[in-house]
């Protein structure tokens, strides 16, 4: 059933470009709610709609509390998972276990409390991993392996499968939603894949060359809203239909490539990580190995095209920026 | 070194062997495959720009030195099939030779996706190689969805056992497994046997050193007195190689993917012994080359020799 009677969000993550894209949508979605967006990074561009309110703070248990109490949420979009894209990542990792695994669980306790209708979580496609031997479209219901290599991702298997356990225990009194998406790209964000696809001398792997997904932040975004209103509890990979290998990426793009085997890359990486900025050691591995996820299950619960923007599209995009 | 840059290198070289692939030729061939597969790319990695590259430069030694040649190419209908064959010549070259088979001389043309083992698509440049051209990692989703696109199947259901082959198994089918035919009753994709002669002299003296590649945890271990010539040893002999298609094998309409394994042993032992016998047919027509008398798994026409 369409869950309608919306007057009051909570976004978490509100500094990030997919949360001000959501949040622009929610509004024309639900004309009469109020949005609180909440982040723990200062933003200089913001919306400028008085239905929305900007916080700034630290997810700490004593500010979600004093949040959740003043605030009666009818759906909570947990938007704000931290990535690797600091100057060090593997200095940050207890800073993203606190953040992103005890942060979900001190949201998903207080949504359950406070008897919010719907609680939407954003992990991603990571959580699988990228192997030699995994399948061309990978299901929900497949292990999540990204850990097994790489303790870096212990953070984003651990918040998703915290998620997902919450979601089945409590599905009688919460609608839960774990959103599993591939690369985001846009204008508006900056994770990992888009700096890497953006950066003006990147090397590529040369014997190397995966198919990856792409997509546009506005779909992403349409997506979000959308299973806000009509897709019931449960774990979906969100992808278009469209698949790109990495080189044909770069090359759509058109920034200057420096093809080098991957061995190199993966010294590469460790230096760069060192001295000038970031590319996460885990990055290597999904420039090598497909990790391509299936969109069956999410489809059932969208209509006909809903995707509006092509892989090309999207990139064209991040190439004018 | 991006496509475009390998691209450049290679438009103008031509290997010195007696003909390369015309282009009118090369042409008429991939506006058909381009009708299968309008993107140019697909999500396990094809890529028909890199495949036409590859069909252009290798076109040499499919033709002349390995002098390929299909029989029962009129055989072939435009379904899908799941194409079971024998496999042998300790590196993978028949399935290359039968992928090219499929695309040069075969009508209409088709790339047929190879499932391949794991360790393929982690091997640096082969394994993309590998997959631009059609190969898929072996399993059993992959080989769901390629069917339920329509896609044609390349399977070798004796897996390493087949390829690895010391000198006095030449020839000897090894026992199949059951997967590919369970996956042929949930798609109801018919079978399509074929037989490849002549990639067991690739390299007609070799000893599996299976022991050894155990303990090591390889797949295989053929040691080769030629590969003391170091890499001159790895070329494979110019053995003429036939590709022989049999009669489509239909897939069973009232029997279910999950029937027991007596049932589908029964089918599979039928495949085994089409392939046998289109082996044995293969090996009398096949041709000699050079040296090929002192060869004994070349000189015989019938079963191990």
């Amino acid at each position: 059933m369409a869950l309608t009677d919306i007057n009051s969000i909570l976004i978490i993550g509100m500094a990030g470009g997919l949360a001000k894209i959501t949040a622009g949508l929610l509004l024309k979605e639900y004309p009469n709610a109020t949005i609180t967006g909440v982040d723990s990074r200062e933003t200089d561009q913001f919306l400028k709609d008085s239905r929305i309110k900007y916080q700034r703070m630290k997810y700490t248990r004593s500010n979600y509390e004093k949040l959740f109490r003043n605030n009666r949420f009818d759906a909570v979009l947990h938007l704000g998972r931290m990535s690797h894209s600091g100057s060090n990542p593997r200095a940050h990792l207890a800073e993203r276990l606190d953040l992103n695994v005890m942060g979900t669980n001190r949201v998903l306790e207080l949504s359950l409390h406070f008897e919010v209708k719907k609680v939407i979580i954003m992990s991603t496609y990571h959580v699988y991993g990228a192997f030699s031997d995994n399948s061309t479209f990978i299901k929900e219901d497949a292990l999540l392996r990204a850990s097994l290599h790489y303790p870096d991702l212990r953070d984003v298997v651990e918040m998703d499968q915290l998620a997902s356990n919450w979601m089945w225990k409590y599905q009688h009194q919460i609608e839960t939603l774990v959103l599993r998406p591939c690369s985001v790209i846009g204008p508006q964000i900056r994770n990992t894949m888009t700096q890497y696809l953006t950066a003006p001398y990147m090397p590529v792997p040369m014997d190397f060359n995966p198919m990856v997904q792409f997509i546009h932040e506005f779909d992403m975004a349409s997506v979000i809203v959308h299973s806000l209103k009509y897709v019931p509890t449960g774990i979906y990979n969100v992808a278009t239909d469209q698949c790109m290998s990495i080189g044909e990426a770069k090359r759509t793009i058109g920034v200057a490539s420096i093809p080098i085997p991957v061995f190199l890359l993966e010294q590469a990486a460790k230096l760069i990580n060192r001295t000038f900025w970031s590319v996460p050691e885990y990055l290597i591995d999904y420039l090598k190995y497909p990790c391509i996820i299936s969109n069956e299950e999410l489809k059932k619960h969208l209509p006909a095209n809903f995707f509006k923007f092509s892989i090309e599209e999207g990139l064209a995009l991040i190439k004018q920026t | 070194m991006n496509f475009k840059g390998f691209k450049k290198l290679t438009q103008n070289f031509t290997l010195p062997l007696p003909k390369t692939l015309g282009k009118m030729e090369l042409d008429s061939i991939f506006a058909q495959l381009e009708k299968r597969h309008p993107k140019g790319e697909d999500p396990w990695g094809l890529n028909l720009s890199k495949s036409r590259e590859s069909v252009r430069l290798t076109y040499p030694f499919y033709k002349h030195y390995f002098q390929v040649r299909v029989i029962g190419a009129e055989k072939v209908q435009d379904v899908p099939y799941m194409v079971v064959s024998n496999h042998s010549g300790q590196i993978a070259i028949d399935g290359m030779l039968i992928t090219g088979a499929f695309i040069l001389d075969v009508n209409p043309p088709r790339i047929l996706r190879s499932m391949v083992e794991r360790f393929v698509s982690s091997i640096p440049f082969f394994g993309a190689f590998a997959a631009a051209n059609g190969a898929v990692l072996g399993d059993r989703s992959n080989c769901e969805h390629l069917l339920r696109k329509g896609e044609s199947i390349l399977v070798f259901p004796e897996g390493v056992r087949g390829v690895s082959k010391s000198t006095n198994e030449y020839y000897q089918l090894q026992y199949f497994t059951q997967g590919f035919f369970r996956q042929c009753l949930r798609s109801g994709t018919d079978i399509l046997p074929i037989a490849v002669i002549g990639a067991e002299e690739f390299y007609p003296f070799v000893y599996q050193a299976r022991g050894l590649a155990k303990k090591l945890g390889l797949p295989a271990l053929p040691l080769n007195p030629f590969f003391l010539l170091g890499l001159l040893g790895a070329i494979p002999l110019p053995s003429p190689v036939d590709v022989v298609i049999g009669d489509p094998y239909p897939i069973p309409k009232d029997l279910s993917p999950d029937a027991p394994d007596k049932i589908i042993n029964d089918h599979v032992l039928k495949i085994e012994t089409v392939i046998k016998k289109l082996i044995a047919d293969g090996r009398e027509k096949r041709r000699r080359f050079w040296g090929s008398h002192l060869l004994p798994s070349a000189k015989e026409t019938h079963g191990p020799y």
